[in-house]
């Protein structure tokens, strides 16, 4: 073993106390920045996952252009005609990226239990996509019921799930029947029964009383026509999202359809600003560990030094170069830094591992349920907090130990009592 | 004296005109004023005087771990002050040996890893260094101490696992600043008789400092040192 790597371990053991001060200080900053990071991927791919498959949005959508702009004021203008979707379903024919393509309708009107009426939303799709796309989702996720009831069904088109605030409004369950009604693309009034399959809890407590999952037909007939307003995508992988993206919209300005294309994250503005939320936090936590692990190395490096200072001019006079005293403290630092990462590498897993048997449950804002609550291993976290917390380590004793090295004369260091 | 083929002898120090300051807030102290110094090779010098008589400055300046404020320091033919600080720290490790009044062992490493210090410093590999280190440790009569750290070790044992720090890369001359300073008077006696015997067998040149003049009669020549000059410089 080299001489400095001796005496930095040595050096290290004969300062028990100090050394495991600073040892726990890094163990425990190791620890905070994978379990938070662990926790905020979790709430990330939680939400990402959440969105995409429980919720049966797809990776992509497809609109007509200006939809999202104007669509809102006269959607009937930007609704996707027959022969559009065929003309989409041939570019999606035989490309293995997309596991799924499924048209949606969004529609707005009244309901009523016969008694009261009020608004509503509802999107309207085809039961059995959705509940393909649903049987994709993974983990915790995938084991969440998401509606109390019945499934709809494909060959059930008057069958519709309410959001539960929706159901108590109207104080109806399951098995009821009532009346949507909304006006046509001709501007006509349109009625159609419905049977209460289901009820639901809305992805946003806003809508809790106003939403209304129901079959694409159903919503088609009630508005009196055979257009969609968007086309919902699942691919085989969500890494592709962004080049499947590209590859439609070169194939639509072949075909001069006059479409646009949103990927999820676009589409889900919650994810984006919890994401930017939490990209915030933990660089807040990771600044308030840097502070921590580098001031508990700097003053354990100079009470080291002030202790050594004869044995530096020792050193110094034996010949040792002034970079070699700097060396023999970062080696310390680095070694100290070591240890503590591998301590904080287990208090992470101890904690993952704690959290995986307690199972604790919570309730997220914008959800009425309470979901699980987990904490990942991120290797690439992992990884980049290891090396970084032995180079910070490393890097935290360089400057008092040029100072030591640099500042004072070899004969001041012989004297020093 | 026997031993020494003084035939061979040329200046390893010269010493022309130095003088050494220190500023002491707004005071200018000297503590060296114009010394002329010239020891040969092979020499045993003895630097005494009482406290303050500039000695432990006179051997700082040999020794390269301080600067002369004034003045023309050669060693071994070379002016000091053309080196860098590394080429310093070069000189210091493989020309000039190093005894202090306080041992200065490292407290974490055997009396067998202090030796090897200066030939690891030197880059020389573990393997060869503790051979050589085990060598000087027969013969400084420790051979069964090699495993132990300086605090069980005696003053005088000590002192001997300094010198032979001191010897092992086998250096031009040997700086001793005080070494008996902290010692009784029988083990200061067999701590200069040691530093003699090396003197003697290997021919390294030994310049030591002492306020001690019954230490006096072991050496081949003194000089006596009085508000920094040198006032006497006997051989015997």
């Amino acid at each position: 073993m080299s001489a400095w790597v001796k005496i930095a371990i040595r050096n290290i053991i004969k300062n028990k106390r100090r050394s495991l001060y600073t040892i726990i200080a890094i163990a425990l900053g190791f620890a905070a920045v994978n379990v938070f990071g662990g926790y905020t991927e979790y709430m990330f791919t939680s939400l990402k996952n959440g969105f995409i498959y429980n919720y049966g949005n797809g990776h992509l959508t497809i609109f007509k252009k200006g939809y999202l702009e104007e669509g809102k004021l006269d959607p009937t203008k930007f609704l996707i005609k027959d022969n559009e979707l065929e003309a989409i379903k041939e570019i999606f024919k035989g490309d293995p990226r997309i596991l799924l393509s499924t048209p949606k309708l969004e529609v707005t009107g009244l309901v009523s239990n016969g008694r009261v009426s009020t608004i509503f939303f509802a999107n309207a799709r085809v039961p059995s996509d959705i509940e393909f796309i649903r049987s994709k989702s993974t983990g915790m996720l995938a084991k969440i019921k998401l509606f109390d009831g019945n499934k709809l069904a494909d060959d059930v088109p008057n069958a519709v799930g309410f959001s539960s605030g929706l159901a108590r409004k109207l104080d109806m369950r399951p098995g009821d029947t009532g009346t949507v009604t909304s006006p046509t693309i001709e501007g006509m009034v349109n009625a159609v029964d419905i049977d209460l399959y289901q009820t639901f809890e809305s992805p946003m407590a806003e809508l809790n009383d106003k939403l209304i999952d129901m079959n694409l037909k159903l919503a088609q007939d009630l508005y009196d026509t055979t257009s969609v307003g968007s086309i919902t995508v699942l691919l085989s992988d969500t890494g592709m999202t962004d080049k499947v993206r590209a590859y439609l919209l070169g194939e639509f300005n072949r075909t001069r359809l006059e479409m646009e294309v949103k990927t999820w994250e676009e589409m889900s503005p919650f994810y984006r600003k919890v994401r930017d939320m939490f990209d915030v936090i933990f660089l807040f936590v990771f600044i308030i560990v840097f502070v921590i692990v580098v001031m508990s190395v700097v003053n354990t490096v100079s009470m080291s030094i002030m202790e050594r200072t004869r044995e530096i001019g020792t050193l110094r006079a034996l010949g040792l170069k002034r970079a070699g005293v700097v060396k023999l403290f970062v080696i310390e630092s680095l070694l100290m830094g070591m240890v503590g990462s591998l301590f904080g590498l287990v208090i992470t897993l101890i904690v993952w591992y704690a959290i995986k048997v307690i199972g604790p449950t919570w309730v997220p804002p914008h959800i009425t349920k309470s979901v699980p609550l987990e904490v990942f291993l991120v290797p690439s976290y992992l990884v980049v907090s290891f090396f970084s917390l032995i180079i910070l380590s490393a890097l935290a004793s360089m400057a008092p130990a040029r100072r030591a090295s640099y500042g004072k004369s070899i004969v001041d260091a012989l004297g020093y009592v | 004296m026997q031993g020494i083929d003084f035939a061979e002898t040329s200046p390893i120090i010269t010493m022309r005109g130095v003088w050494k300051y220190y500023d002491l807030g707004e005071n200018r102290i000297p503590a060296l004023r114009g010394v002329d110094l010239t020891i040969n090779r092979g020499e045993f010098v003895a630097v005494w005087g009482p406290s303050g008589s500039g000695k432990s400055t006179l051997c700082n300046l040999i020794g390269l771990i301080d600067d002369a404020s004034d003045g023309v320091v050669e060693l071994v033919g070379r002016e000091v002050r053309q080196l860098s600080d590394d080429q310093m720290s070069e000189f210091r490790n493989k020309t000039i040996g190093f005894v202090f009044q306080h041992f200065n062992l490292i407290p974490v490493l055997s009396a067998l890893e202090n030796i090897m210090l200066p030939l690891q410093i030197q880059g020389v590999s573990a393997k060869a260094a503790e051979k050589k280190a085990t060598g000087w440790m027969m013969e400084i009569g420790l051979g069964d101490y090699t495993g132990q750290r300086p605090d069980k070790l005696s003053g005088g044992q000590r002192q001997r696992v300094a010198i032979a720090r001191a010897m092992v890369t086998d250096p031009s001359m040997v700086i001793a600043d005080e070494p008996t300073a902290n010692l009784d008077s029988q083990n200061a006696g067999k701590i200069i008789d040691l530093m003699r015997e090396i003197n003697m067998s290997k021919g390294t040149t030994f310049i030591f400092s002492t306020h001690d003049q019954r230490l006096l009669g072991r050496v081949q020549r003194h000089l006596q040192m009085q508000d920094g000059m040198i006032v006497e410089d006997k051989s015997l």
